[in-house]
């Protein structure tokens, strides 16, 4: 990792003047308040295709958002075409669109003393990898041709069938710059750097399954080579000969790779605009114990070197690291300036950044303490490792989704299990949480660990 | 279509376009297009009462492709200057340099479907509407709502409209211009009773001009809007497990998208990895059974003038009288096949590369009626209302989420249910599909498919049972 002042320069001082041009339109133009939003971002992406080159693409966009406060009115605009003439008519043509809309007191920018004041080149929190700049298209398909097992020693695949392997390699760098008329100015910078793979086989049963695994990171160098090919191949070849399960109340054990899409109704329902929208299942629950004492969530808004980290967040609000919910009582709302004054409640974020969900129930001290050792601690259930469609009703909390995994007894898997479904309550799910694990994955922005609940229906 | 209009939109001329499609064969590929876009978007907020919240959107650029065998390189440029055009067409033209020197495939076949009139009727365009004159149309989808149901404590609803304008050019020299309308409408509610709330959400959506706001269409989504109001107060969760399943005709079409539809996609196929692979010819299911995929329903969400490879829209079998009969292809596919392109090659914007989609996807009438059908299950649920779907295209496992239905017991609709997920197995289902009713229903909710890239997309359904379903619930 490098991090210093002129690496990624993806957003020239040009097109931050044209951007704040465009701000000084909309206020000639009328509006009182503008915040204006410039994202620049560049992907490269190699995709291979049974061991061979199937598409390489190059993107590369740039966009200018302005947010107009005119007259006690509100809207939202954007455009590509940065043209200086272009983003005046542009400008105009925004104000003039807002004086159209009903009267809203409630919109305002937010106060200067929330802003974030030392986000000034976008790299403080060290997301620029400086190894972006020597990514050429060459290495980009070595490194995705290094990848593929297709045809190679490794690419074992017993009494089934290889049918295909797909791999992709992706690298990509994002910039933002924010200004508003009250004084703020932020930028973000960030490189990701990714790989995944997805092997499709065909059993001994004439059925075909499929395995996908990925990994990625803001560091080249961080970046887990060599093994997502094998691991979706392993997912698969796992997966062949499943059987029926017959339905029934049992423990559940989710993967790490898939958990977070447990804890994401719960996260949606905490923002302050579905509360007001009377469309979320934990209105009323601030300061409350809703959950399990298990279940500890924060915001690690500001981890440096992290995905996900932020200094900012879309109104330039500077965030900060703290309590969700903590022993199972929810600590917080994601309240934005509009909902703050039209709810008169306390602003907090717009939005979560880095959710990390905190260790519970390794009553042992295991030093690791993921699937594995929870199925230990369990017994018998059943462990699941990936979801196949489902809902959550945001107003009532309840859900069904479709789950593809495992059973296991005395703590180990004993077959693969298909066509389950789950159904709950999102409440109560989580006060049955048994374990939450320490081994999330370090690619991922939610930091969320293999969990376990007890009592949770299957139909089969 | 006026060419000129659109070189002009895009500061182009034909000498250049040759130019470009040049540039990008340079390193060897067989084949390239070029995708112009110039689209607008706009939209108002109605929420609270009032209609505070607006917004516009402008999106420009070129896309440009380059194919050498199966292969794609791709890249596209967000200005129409030829510097910029030229540096993004010898980007894609990397492709090529990894051939096996094979011979060159030909990817531009033109189809020979008959010239038509097109598939978006417009009486009024957007453009020619000012986005004031729309906000009563909010208030009053919102005060019909509120008059009608009286547990009503939230409405929010949106008016969006969008155009369009395209270019197309090719290497085989083909220039192909459209303009693509599309307006759509979505109303949610809440409703309150003892403490309780409940919500339910009505949406529209067209490819066709502001007349489709109508009184009439107004009274049609705050009726839905409010309807089964009471059921889903009442609704329960259902004993979970293996039951038959009565689809009512319309939105269950969900069924043929997720558990069919996806796996009929020719580049699943020509990989080997699609359930459906090398069964073409094959019977997969009942006779009476025919699933198309159509672009050619007037106004329809789902439905092309041309793809966005500038092949004609037209109307797919993809299942004939019970017997597997095409996949869905765009030029890649057709051309590995052998065959013509089905006018499937669709994308999201300038910004991504064609694949071959749906559009409209439905199954043709039958001759039961639906109460024949509801009458004919001893024990198992009918359903009605949705929202999103999913599938594993290898093993062709698909679930998809029912909104409201009820249980069928002894042949009766009895109790409301809610909130359930099912799940089966797309080549399983069709063969379980045991009786298909006569009252075809194209569903035009605000569709939209997200294989890799978002497009918007419909379906329909007569009523049909299905033997066997893995439905989710307590135990």
């Amino acid at each position: 990792m490098k991090n210093g002042k002129d690496t990624a320069n993806l957003i020239s001082e040009t097109e931050k003047s044209l951007a704040v041009g465009c701000m000084e339109a909309a206020l000639r133009h009328g509006a009182r308040q503008v915040r204006v939003s410039l994202n620049k971002s560049v992907m490269d992406t190699c995709s291979m295709l049974n061991g061979k080159l199937d598409k390489v693409a190059h993107s590369a966009d740039r966009s200018v958002f302005l947010y107009i406060f005119a007259d006690d009115r509100y809207g939202t605009f954007s455009t590509n075409m940065l043209d200086r003439d272009e983003l005046e008519r542009f400008a105009a043509q925004a104000v003039d669109s807002v004086k159209i809309l009903a009267k809203d007191p409630f919109r305002r920018l937010p106060g200067k003393e929330r802003t974030e004041k030392n986000a000034l080149t976008g790299t403080e929190l060290g997301l620029y990898d400086e190894n972006y700049n020597i990514m050429s298209s060459r290495k980009r398909v070595d490194i995705a041709e290094n990848e593929c097992i297709y045809g190679k020693g490794g690419c074992v695949c017993g009494e089934s069938r290889l049918i295909s392997e797909e791999c992709e390699y992706s690298d990509s760098v994002d910039d933002n710059f924010t200004a508003d008329s009250d004084g703020f100015a932020g930028r973000h910078t960030e490189a990701s750097f990714g790989i995944c793979s997805e092997m499709t086989v065909e059993g001994k049963d004439g059925r075909k399954y499929s395995g996908y695994w990925w990994d990625s990171s803001p560091f080249l160098d961080g970046l887990r080579r060599g093994y997502c090919s094998e691991t979706a191949l392993t997912k698969a070849l796992a997966q062949t000969g499943p059987e029926r399960h017959k339905g029934g109340a049992f423990n559940m054990v989710v993967d790490s790779s898939v958990s977070s899409r447990l804890i994401s109704p719960v996260i949606s329902a905490l923002n302050s605009a579905s509360i007001q929208q009377e469309s979320s299942f934990l209105k009323e629950s601030l300061g409350e114990k809703m959950f399990s004492e298990g279940l500890s969530l924060i915001d690690a808004a500001r981890t440096p070197g992290k995905p996900g980290s932020r200094l900012f967040d879309t109104e330039g609000v500077a965030t900060k690291d703290m309590d969700v919910i903590r022993d199972g009582c929810v600590k917080t709302y994601f309240t934005n300036t509009y909902m703050s004054l039209k709810m008169g409640i306390p602003p907090t974020i717009e939005g979560i950044s880095r959710p990390v969900l905190l260790p519970f129930g390794n009553d042992n001290g295991q030093q690791v303490f993921g699937a594995a050792e929870i199925m230990h601690e369990c017994g018998t259930g059943i462990y699941v490792t990936g979801f196949n469609g489902g809902n959550c009703n945001p107003t009532t909390g309840n859900f069904s989704y479709g789950i593809e995994g495992f059973a296991f007894r005395n703590g180990k898997i004993t077959h693969p299990v298909r066509e389950m479904v789950i159904t709950g309550n999102m409440l109560t799910l989580w006060s049955r949480l048994i374990h939450a694990g320490n081994d999330a994955r370090a690619c991922t922005r939610w930091q969320i660990p293999s969990l376990s609940f007890e009592k949770v229906d299957f139909s089969g | 279509m006026n060419r000129q209009y659109f070189l002009d939109r895009f500061h182009v001329t034909v000498p250049q376009l040759e130019l470009l499609t040049g540039t990008a064969l340079s390193q060897g590929g067989d084949y390239a297009d070029l995708y112009f876009e110039y689209s607008t978007y706009k939209d108002l907020l109605l929420r609270d009462n009032e209609v505070s919240s607006g917004s516009f959107h402008i999106d420009y650029g070129v896309g440009i492709r380059v194919l050498k065998e199966d292969r794609t390189g791709y890249a596209y440029s967000e200005n129409t200057e030829m510097p910029a055009m030229t540096s993004a067409a010898k980007a894609a033209a990397q492709i090529a340099l990894s051939g096996s020197g094979k011979a060159a495939v030909q990817y531009g076949k033109p189809a020979s479907i008959k010239p038509h009139a097109g598939f978006y009727p417009v009486e009024k365009a957007w453009r020619d509407s000012s986005m004031s004159g729309f906000i009563p149309v909010l208030k009053k989808l919102e005060q019909l709502i509120y008059a009608k149901e009286r547990r009503t404590v939230k409405v929010v609803a949106r008016l969006s409209w969008s155009e369009s304008e395209i270019l197309m050019f090719n290497s085989s020299g083909e220039l192909t211009c459209d303009s693509r309308p599309m307006g759509s409408l979505v109303v949610s509610a809440v409703f309150s009773e003892n403490g309780k709330n409940e919500n339910k959400t009505s949406s529209r959506s067209f490819r066709m001009g502001a007349e489709m706001i109508t009184d009439a269409l107004l009274e049609e989504m705050s009726d839905e809007a409010v309807s089964g109001i009471d059921a889903r107060f009442r609704a329960i969760r259902p004993k979970g497990g293996k039951m038959p399943v009565v689809m009512g005709a319309g939105a269950s079409g969900i069924l043929l998208h997720e558990a069919m539809g996806h796996s009929f996609e020719a580049d699943f196929n020509r990989k080997g990895q699609s359930v459906f692979a090398g069964m073409i010819g094959r019977k997969i299911c009942s006779e009476p059974i025919s699933i198309v995929d159509d672009g050619t329903i007037a106004g329809n969400r789902g439905s092309c003038n041309y793809d966005d490879e500038g092949i004609r829209g037209q109307k797919t079998y993809m299942v004939r009288d019970g017997v597997l009969n095409s996949y869905l292809h765009d030029r890649i596919s057709a051309a590995w096949y052998g065959l013509e392109p089905t006018g499937n090659g669709r994308r999201e914007s300038f910004r991504f590369n064609p694949i071959p989609r749906m559009r409209a996807t439905y199954m043709e009438n039958g001759n039961a009626s639906r109460e024949d059908l509801i009458a004919s299950v001893k024990k198992g649920i009918y359903v009605d209302e949705f929202s999103n779907g999913q599938v594993k295209i290898g093993e062709g496992d698909f679930t998809f989420y029912v909104k409201s239905g009820f249980l069928i017991e002894n042949g009766v609709l009895t109790a409301p249910v809610k909130d359930i997920n099912i799940i089966g197995n797309g080549p399983q289902a069709l063969m379980d599909i045991v009786g298909v009713g006569n009252d075809l229903k194209i569903d035009n909710g605000t569709w939209t498919c997200g294989k890799d890239q978002s497009v918007p997309v419909s379906c329909g359904i007569p009523s049909v049972l299905v033997r066997n379903l893995t439905v989710g619930g307590n135990q």
